[in-house]
Order: structure tokens, then sequence, then C-alpha cells
């Protein structure tokens, strides 16, 4: 390991962030705070992006690692301890400068901190420790901060950082533990699986503690900023498990004396206020969609996630045990995940409706909410004056602003196919599967094939763009992108000898 | 056909709604139009709206009490959109909104409630871009942060409250360059809308930003973060269109 101390801040600041990159969460969400006189910053519930890379991510935080030196040895990451690459660390002082300068000049939205794991876990989360806390006194930082919680370290420690942070993360990586023991020795998955649990119980305890401080009387329904709220649980209250109720304590007791935040932050303070999400790798270990679909759905049900992000596998080291991927990163996989994770949050989706054991995998030519409509035919058309709201929303091309636009729409008066494409849904896709005041729109038949040959032209052309990013495809005035069959043996032949 | 003409703002337009509405000539027999932005038709007549207060703050009261204030943020929106028909949408957006009250701004089948719908999308979605593109630096010797944008709305209303909320011991302006027109900052004073005259326009041009450090260090971190693997500029195009980039520091 070549350690390097005398480096400038550039070299740092390339060396950390070019080693922080492969982390997908760079979301700024989940809470709103206000300006406060004396304090920079504030934050938004939705989130601001401040630009986007060259790949057409996000760029909301100042994501980077603290150091890149680590003991661990896992094989996918391009920080293994094996790996002969250049190692540095900043210093606490250099993180806070670098955030709040970069955050003055309105280029991000706040710090991503992240690291490899110098010494041990202690000792790693005690410096992040460090930085933020003099993000948040000295320099008075009010922006948004997300922690990455390092596996092993002090109960403790992580909730004095749950306290200064918005946001903390624990990285599942890998959705079974076959597939970690594999690829990242120095894991366990029950490891990984006691912080998540740990940051849950806080979030819960101190929900129902201030609630009991300012005698708020709301439903107390353990759902506080876990990935459901506002969504789906909305209206499928059974989505929320029995273990997110009693905020995943069955049985135990909580010592009731104080989860306060620390004084100096005064009582009121929130315990991580944006919740906590984690990240999955697709494509490194041989996990189906469906396995990755229920390990995400389990998440958000059981440890009240916030967010559960993919990230498609990228081969950084040479490892016998990775897989070889000629294709490039597998996007279009991440991209369907990504997809019925939506479905699963927003929409009401279960992991089961849409992939079965029988078929583990994504449709590669259909979304999954298309795959599952034309699957389930019997339940269409929808007639849009009078379906429910849930009944909308499973609507291939009616998305949750939609919805509810045709909600406050349809009271004043009938909705026909123009109105609909004005109130923004796809009629593309939609128009298949919904009649407006009985009527479906001329020339579209409920049948499958019909639909499905409709449909997949243009997903196809979506998916073309996706694998062959950048690049440029020769237009086919006949038949573009639609399904069709690939001439037989008997097709050539014919072909050949004329006899047509 | 009668065709108020009206001073290009909020003021001005709701002028133009208090004259054509009152002259009871009937809808269909007024038009409103924006200073400057017609061609002359056969047949019309044209009145000049003068602006005065009085009339505004009327049609502002109206608006608030027998529509709802959800419709008055609107319309205020509405005003500051790039469209040039925008004094004339309002107008017909105010007919349906005096008749159905409150509700009508759910009422998106209506044409004339849709096309506002739209103009204040369009708004909101730039001042939204805005709010995340704008780069601020330093101007040497001024204790100034300044940024220069080129909207196509008149977003800098918009744009100002939420700096100054979250930079709240700053100085800065942001400066349209568009329509020459500044959003500045003190601390402990609040925003205002000022237009330089002439001389300081040229001042402005001539500032020049210190600290090159950390744009340099935003350059490095912006060239770094791009995973080469997924290089993909035409999703960054659909996210960050090519007409914001000229102003954007990591793209100087």
């Amino acid at each position: 390991m070549l350690i390097q101390q005398n480096l400038s801040l550039q070299e740092k600041l390339r060396i950390l962030t070019d080693a922080a990159k492969y982390d997908v969460a760079c979301t700024s969400s989940g809470v709103a705070r206000k300006g406060k006189a004396g304090m920079v910053g504030n934050t938004a519930e939705a989130g601001i992006c401040h630009s986007f890379s060259a790949d057409g991510r996000c760029i909301s935080l100042l994501k980077i690692l603290f150091t890149n030196q680590c003991i661990y040895d896992c094989k996918y990451c391009i920080n293994r301890s094996s790996n002969d690459t250049l190692r540095t660390a900043f210093t606490p002082d250099e993180v806070c400068r670098l955030t709040m300068e970069f955050y003055r000049r309105n280029y991000i939205e706040g710090l991503f901190l992240s690291s490899g794991i110098l010494h041990n876990a202690n000792y790693t989360m005690e410096q992040i420790y460090q930085t933020v806390y003099s993000l948040r006194t000295e320099h008075r930082f009010n922006g948004y901060i997300h922690i990455k919680a390092i596996p092993g370290a002090d109960e403790e420690l992580i909730e004095r950082i749950g306290f200064l942070s918005d946001r903390m993360s624990v990285n599942l990586e890998l959705p079974t533990t076959q597939g970690l023991k594999n690829l990242a020795p120095g894991k366990t998955r029950d490891k990984i699986l006691r912080p998540m649990r740990q940051i849950q119980r806080g979030i819960f305890r101190q929900q129902k503690l201030l609630e009991e401080l300012s005698g708020e009387r709301k439903r107390l329904d353990g759902r506080g900023r876990a990935g459901f709220t506002g969504g789906a649980s909305l209206f499928r209250p059974d989505k929320v498990s029995p273990s997110l109720l009693e905020g995943a304590d069955s049985g135990k007791t909580f010592p009731d004396q104080g989860f306060y935040a620390p004084s100096f932050l005064g009582r009121e303070q929130r315990f991580v206020p944006a919740g906590q999400s984690t990240q999955m790798i697709v494509g490194a270990t041989p996990e189906n969609d469906y396995q990755m679909m229920k390990v995400t759905e389990a998440l958000y049900q059981s440890y009240g996630l916030k967010r559960v992000f993919f990230s498609a596998f990228v081969r950084v080291n040479e490892d016998s045990s990775l897989p070889a991927l000629p294709g490039g990163p597998p996007l279009l996989r991440e991209h369907r995940l990504y997809q019925a994770d939506w479905l699963l949050r927003f929409y009401g989706f279960q992991a089961d409706e849409l992939l079965t054991e029988d078929k583990p995998d994504f449709n590669v030519f259909l979304d999954p909410k298309c795959d599952w409509a034309l699957r389930h035919l019997e339940l269409f058309p929808v007639e849009v004056n009078r379906a429910e709201y849930q009944t909308l929303l499973r609507v291939p091309g009616i998305g949750v602003k939609s919805a509810g636009r045709i909600l406050a729409a349809r009271r004043n008066g009938a909705l026909d196919f123009a109105t609909l494409k004005k109130l923004g849904v796809v009629l593309k896709r939609a128009v298949y599967f919904i009649t407006c005041s009985g009527r479906m729109e001329q020339g579209t038949r409920l049948d499958q094939d019909f639909i499905t040959s409709c449909l997949i032209g243009d997903e196809r052309r979506k998916n073309w763009d996706i694998s062959h990013q950048d690049s440029y495809r020769q237009l086919s005035l006949f038949h573009d992108m639609k399904l069709e069959a690939e001439p037989t043996g008997e097709d050539k032949v014919a072909a050949v000898f004329g006899d047509m | 056909m009668t065709v108020y003409i009206c001073e290009d703002s909020l003021d001005g337009i709701l002028c133009g709604v208090y004259d054509a509405w009152m002259s009871r000539k009937g809808h269909a027999q007024v038009k409103l139009q924006l200073d400057g932005w017609f061609e002359q038709e056969l047949f019309t007549e044209y009145l000049t709206v003068p602006r005065e207060m009085e009339k505004a703050e009327k049609v502002v009261k109206s608006i608030r009490q027998k529509i709802s204030e959800e419709a008055y943020e609107k319309v205020y929106v509405a005003s500051l959109s790039q469209d040039p028909d925008r004094a004339d949408k309002i107008y017909r957006f105010l007919i349906y909104g005096f008749h159905f009250g409150k509700k009508v701004v759910d009422m998106l089948q209506i044409p004339a409630v849709f096309q506002l719908f739209q103009m204040c999308r369009n708004v909101y979605n730039e001042n939204h871009l805005l709010i995340e593109f704008i780069r601020f630096s330093q101007i040497t010797d001024r204790n100034l942060m300044f940024s220069r944008i080129a909207p196509k709305n008149r977003v800098l209303s918009l744009l100002a409250p939420h700096f100054s909320d979250r930079f709240p011991g700053e100085r800065w302006m942001i400066y349209d360059e568009n329509r020459q027109e500044a959003a500045v900052y003190l601390p402990g004073r609040g925003w205002a809308i000022l237009q330089p005259d002439p001389a300081m326009r040229r001042e402005i041009d001539n500032w020049q930003t210190d600290s090159r450090e950390y744009e340099d260090l935003w350059k490095i971190f912006h060239g770094t973060i791009a995973i080469k693997e997924r290089f993909n500029p035409k999703c960054q195009r659909n996210h960050l269109p090519l007409r914001f980039r000229g102003y954007m520091t990591e793209f100087q």
C-alpha cells in the first residue's frame, strides 16, 4: 500500500473523489429545513441536484471518501487493500473547508462522507464524527449531510453522528449471505444489518419521544421517514409490517432514560431526519431480479428504509471470482430494478406481483408495469372518470402526479383522451388500458399480442439507447424495432430458390 | 375589437384586466396585449392602459377574495412567464376564475385554465433549474457573491427568496442578462430587485472574480466523479441543457 502524506488538496480531492464515485446515492431529499440566522444553508424536501456529470448522474452532494485506505479486501471494490493504488486521507479541516466553500458558491447541496476503514471501524467513525461536528458547530453549516455508517463501529458513535447528520446509510452491497461471503470476506450480513437496525430504532424512539414532548397526538404508526411514507402506505396500510409498527423492537424494552440529542444541539434536534438508505450491486453475483426485489421489499417493510439504491456492477478489479461483462455494466437491468423500486414505494405493488420464482427476471422488452398489466388484462380497461386512485395508479402511463390531477379534474366534468394528454398521462401506453366515459380510443383492442407489439416498438428503441449510449442507429421505415421473428431456415431456402 | 395595451408587469396587466372588464364591451370584444409585443391590425382600436395602483389593487383583492390565494399566486407566476400573450391568457383565466371561484385551478379541461397552468409550470421549471445551476463567484475587493444568468422567464423574484433563506449571512447578487435586472441581498436588510443604469452595468461587466482555487477544485471534482464505463452525454444533456452551461463554473 502506497501512502502519500504530502499531497496537495487538488491531488487528494482527485484521488478521494475517484474512490467514492461508485457509491450511487447522491440524493439530498427527505428533510425540509429552513435557514437559520447565523448559520449557512437550508435543505429542500425533494432535494436539489446541482450539476450532472458526463455519465448523466446527478451531483447533489460533495461525494468523497475520508480516506481510501482500507483494511478490508472486498473483491468488487476499487479501494480493496490488495490494490496497489495511491492512498491518502483528508483532515477534518480540509473536508469542512471544501464543503463550506463549495456550498456558498451553490455548487453542492451538502456533504456525503464515506470512508475506507483505517485501522478499525471505531477509529474511522471517530474521524468522521470530528468532521461533521466541526462542520455543524464551528462552521455553522445547516445544509445536508449524508454519512455512511461503518459496520462494526460502536453504537454510541453511530448515535452521536446520527444527531448531526440528515441521512445515514449502510451498504448491503450484495443481497445474499452467500454473495457477501464470496466477494467481501471481511463482512458478514449480520454485521451490516446491525447498525441498520440501530438507526431504525433510533429514528423510531426519537419520533415517539418528540411526539410525547410536544404533546402531538399524531397517529403513531412507525412509518415515519420510511420509504412508503406519503406513497404506497397511504392506500395500502397492510404494507407496513408489524415490525415497523413496533420500531423493530418485538419483545425488548428500551432503557427509557433519554434518547435525546446532545445539549449543544438542543433537544429538538432530530435523529437522522431524512431516514436511512442502502445500496446493492447489480450483476456482480448470480442473484436474479426476484431475489433482489424480495430483499428490497423486506428492507422497506421491516427496516423502514427510505431508499434502496442499485448500482450496476463495474469491473474495476481483475479477479477470477468477478463476472466478466463484455457488454459493459448491466445498465438495463439496473434501470428495470429502479422502475420496480418505484412501483413498490409509490404504486402499492408487491415484489410477488411483479416477479415469481418461475419467472425471476424482468422482461427486457417491457417495463415492469406494462409487463404486469399485460399479464392481467382481465383487470382492464379502467374507466378514468370513475376508477379509484389505486386502480388508476396501476394503469401503465399514469403516474402519481397525473393520477392526482385526474382526481382533481374529474370532479368538474368528464375527461376525454385529449384532456388526459394535457394532464400529463402518457397516452402512448395508457391508451390500451383505459376508457373515457365508457369508450376506448378508436383502433385499440384489448388483446395481448396487439398491445405487446405496439408497446414493444417504443420500448425497444429506448432500450437500444440505454445499451448503446452515444451512438447512432439506421432508422427503418418499415417495422422500426417492432417485434418480428427471425427468418426461419425454410424462409431462407425459399428466398434462395425464389419460390416466395 | 378593442386592444388594451398594458405595461409588462403584474400591476400593468391587472390594470389592463380592470379596464377591459369595466369597459363592458364583452369578453369576446376585448383583448390584452403587452406594450411592444404586437403588430397593429386593421379595424382595431388600441387603448394604452396607464398603470394605476388603485385599479391593480382592486383586482388583486377580488382575486384573493372571490377566487383564492392559490389563484393569485398562479396569476403572479404567469405574469413572469416568457409567453408573449401572457396578459391576455391571464385575462381569459380570470373570466373563468370569477365564474367558478376557488375550484377553477383544478379545472384543467378548460383551455384557458390549462394555458395558465402551462405558463406556471414553465416558469416554475425554469426557476427550479436555476436554483440548481446558479453558480456564485466571489468578486475581488467587494465581499460580494455574484452570479450571472440568462433565463427565458423573469424568475428573479422567485429565486431571491430561496437564496436569502439559504445564505442569510452573505452579500449576494444575481444578474439577469436578458432583462438587465439584478436581485441583490444584504444581510439583515433582505432582498430587492434593481435595474442598474448603463454605467453600473458596465461596471458589473468588468468585475473580476478571485479565488480561482475553489473553482479549480470544483472542476476537478466534477470531472472525476463521472464513471467512464457509464458515459452518457445524452442523459447529461437532458438534465442539464446546454444553454445553462455557459454560465456554470464547471463548463467554463
